[in-house]
């Protein structure tokens, strides 16, 4: 652009200063703040005594703080799976010239993306309900009423049953992002993979998933960021229960400070969740990078 | 049900019959879209029963629909003060937003200064950062500055938490608006700052709608702020004021269903009268992130 149109650098830091300013102060702010508070033993009241690395140290022991981690990962698992996985083979089968109807797929399989997470979670409370629920009322009428049982009650496979709410939300969206990587692939290549005779799961296979693999890291990173801070659905689904069986390292955070006081160590948790957040963000960027040079070595 | 539909809509469209993989393809996929609203039209017909309807069949459609649990929601949730909050927050919000990303993404597609990649690193890091793990520094923070427990309160996050991805697309769509129409408003004496307003928001007016629409939803949606900033009941929004009625009327079915109905109701008109639109922003966002 010419330099007529260059406005003077004060005007520039005038139109970018708003912005910054709202953003620091809830984003970065904050986040100093958690860092000095960790610091220290405090239950909200003016006394605060400064207690160096104390807070870290119990967070290394914390048992319920590390199941809760274990949530989340287990969370991000049955993500991938469930959100990216499925929306890759829905978005395959979208693509592909057998479906009809795909206007409609498409606005249908999205709408639950746009409900409040909350909402979300009720929802599903009443699917899950003993005696008024959907999936039992389902069971019974196809005769596997054996199955039969109070879900959210069950503390064994109660994360995976807290992740389908999650999954079932959030799959639409995971679709329409994977439309959009799959449809800026070259429709050259994909002629002439046909004419090569590469059809259906061939094609996918050798030819699509490969060139979609940058869609596929994204829709990773998204989805491990997502379950990393999952804490809505949660807080309204479970509330982490039966126990601590569901707890998941925000909903942790958030009972540590609000429920029982511990300001300090609250504030600790909040860092060591970002840490831990950012680790798992930087190890999955390698690992999917990585393997992704190493294809690009093939071809 | 799905397949007697399939095979409605087929002799229409092709004259010989499907075949068999065709058939299961469209059968899986119309499996997968109406087990996204099926349990959102159960919610839907059994808001209109009574308890003891409810209670002795789940599934039935109702005999005579009973509106009376709707009436008993809005006074329960008092949906009406609910509703005002929500939308009062949420408007200024996605104006802050649409404000904000307009001149940030702009001047971010068009020039280069010193800082430039590092604030656009730093405004991605939002997209990322486990906003709840802020809850408690957050919550502190509005505290210590006296911005909890006010009207304008969830503005400040929401505004905040909702830039990352609103420059981007900003950004990426004036990349595409051609320079020349700048150099030629700049050649007739128009400063910058008339460029952008007088020239280029007109142009970016589509892009800034998607913007609006997409946060609209996620302002009108948050929990997490609403339940850690706001202590005044006469404050709650709609997902706040649902999740304590539901804590304190937890057995009456119906009448929650109804209640998060009239919550979901926004938020689906809106959606279904821009789908096209919301989901074309939904993808450009997604090549562009």
């Amino acid at each position: 652009m010419g330099k007529a149109l260059r406005p003077k650098s004060w005007v520039l830091l005038a139109y970018l200063l708003p912005g910054l300013l709202i953003y620091s102060f809830v984003v970065l702010v904050p986040i100093l703040a958690a860092l000095r508070d960790s610091f220290y033993s405090w239950t909200g009241g003016p006394k605060k005594t400064y207690i160096g690395i104390e807070n870290y140290k119990e967070i290394l022991q914390d048992h319920v703080f590390w199941h809760s981690f274990l949530n989340n990962v287990l969370m991000t698992v049955y993500g991938l799976i469930g959100q990216v996985g499925l929306a890759f083979v829905f978005a395959l089968l979208l693509m592909s010239k057998m479906v009809k109807l795909k206007g409609l797929h498409r606005t249908m399989s999205y709408f639950p993306s746009t409900l409040a997470p909350v909402i979300i979670a009720f929802l599903w409370m009443l699917i899950y309900n003993y005696n008024y629920g959907l999936l039992n009322a389902g069971l019974t009428k196809l005769g596997l009423g054996s199955f039969v049982q109070s879900w959210l009650d069950l503390t064994g496979p109660i994360v995976l049953l807290a992740s389908i709410p999650l999954s079932w939300q959030n799959i639409g969206f995971f679709t329409l992002l994977m439309l959009a990587g799959l449809s800026s692939i070259n429709k050259e290549v994909l002629e002439v993979a046909e004419l090569d005779g590469a059809t259906g799961i061939r094609k996918a296979w050798y030819i699509i998933i490969p060139l979609a693999k940058p869609t596929l890291v994204v829709a990773s990173l998204l989805c491990i960021a997502n379950n990393m801070r999952g804490f809505e659905h949660i807080y309204a689904l479970t509330g982490g229960g039966p126990g601590n069986s569901s707890s998941v390292m925000a909903l942790y955070a958030y009972e540590t400070s609000f429920l029982r006081f511990r300001y300090g160590y609250g504030s600790a948790l909040a860092i060591a969740i970002i840490a831990l957040t950012m680790l798992m963000i930087l190890l999955s960027t390698l690992a999917l990078q990585r393997r992704r040079h190493q294809k690009g070595d093939v071809y | 049900m799905e397949l007697q539909l399939e095979l409605k809509s087929q002799p229409s469209t092709r004259r010989f019959l499907p075949s068999p993989a065709k058939l299961a393809v469209n059968a899986l996929m119309l499996l997968f879209t109406a087990s996204c609203i099926i349990p959102l039209v159960w919610i839907g017909y059994s808001s209109l029963k009574t308890q003891a309807e409810f209670a002795n069949s789940i599934l039935s459609l109702p005999s005579a629909p009973q509106f009376a649990n709707y009436m008993e929601a809005i006074k329960l949730t008092n949906m009406l003060q609910l509703s005002w909050n929500s939308a009062r927050v949420t408007i200024l919000s996605v104006l802050g937003i649409t404000a904000i990303s307009f001149v940030t993404g702009y001047i971010t597609a068009r020039l280069d200064f010193k800082g430039k990649q590092a604030m656009i690193f730093y405004y991605l890091f939002g997209m990322l950062v486990p906003i709840h793990a802020l809850l408690v520094p957050t919550y502190l923070l509005f505290k210590n500055f006296s911005l909890a427990d006010q009207w304008y309160t969830l503005i400040i996050p929401y505004i905040a938490f909702n830039l990352s991805l609103p420059i981007m697309l900003v950004s990426s769509y004036v990349m595409g608006i051609p320079k020349e129409i700048e150099e030629a408003a700049a050649i007739d004496g128009l400063s910058f700052s008339g460029t952008m307003y007088r020239i280029i928001l007109p142009i970016a007016v589509p892009v800034l709608t998607t913007v609006a629409i997409l946060q609209f939803f996620s302002c009108w949606n948050e929990f997490s702020f609403a339940l850690v900033l706001l202590k005044d009941e006469s404050l709650r929004t709609v997902p706040l004021g649902m999740s304590y009625f539901k804590s304190q009327h937890s057995t009456n079915y119906p009448q929650l269903m109804a209640g998060m109905i009239l919550s979901m109701l926004p938020v689906t008109i809106i959606y279904f009268a821009f789908s096209s639109r919301i989901i074309s922003g939904v993808m450009s966002g997604a090549v562009k992130g």
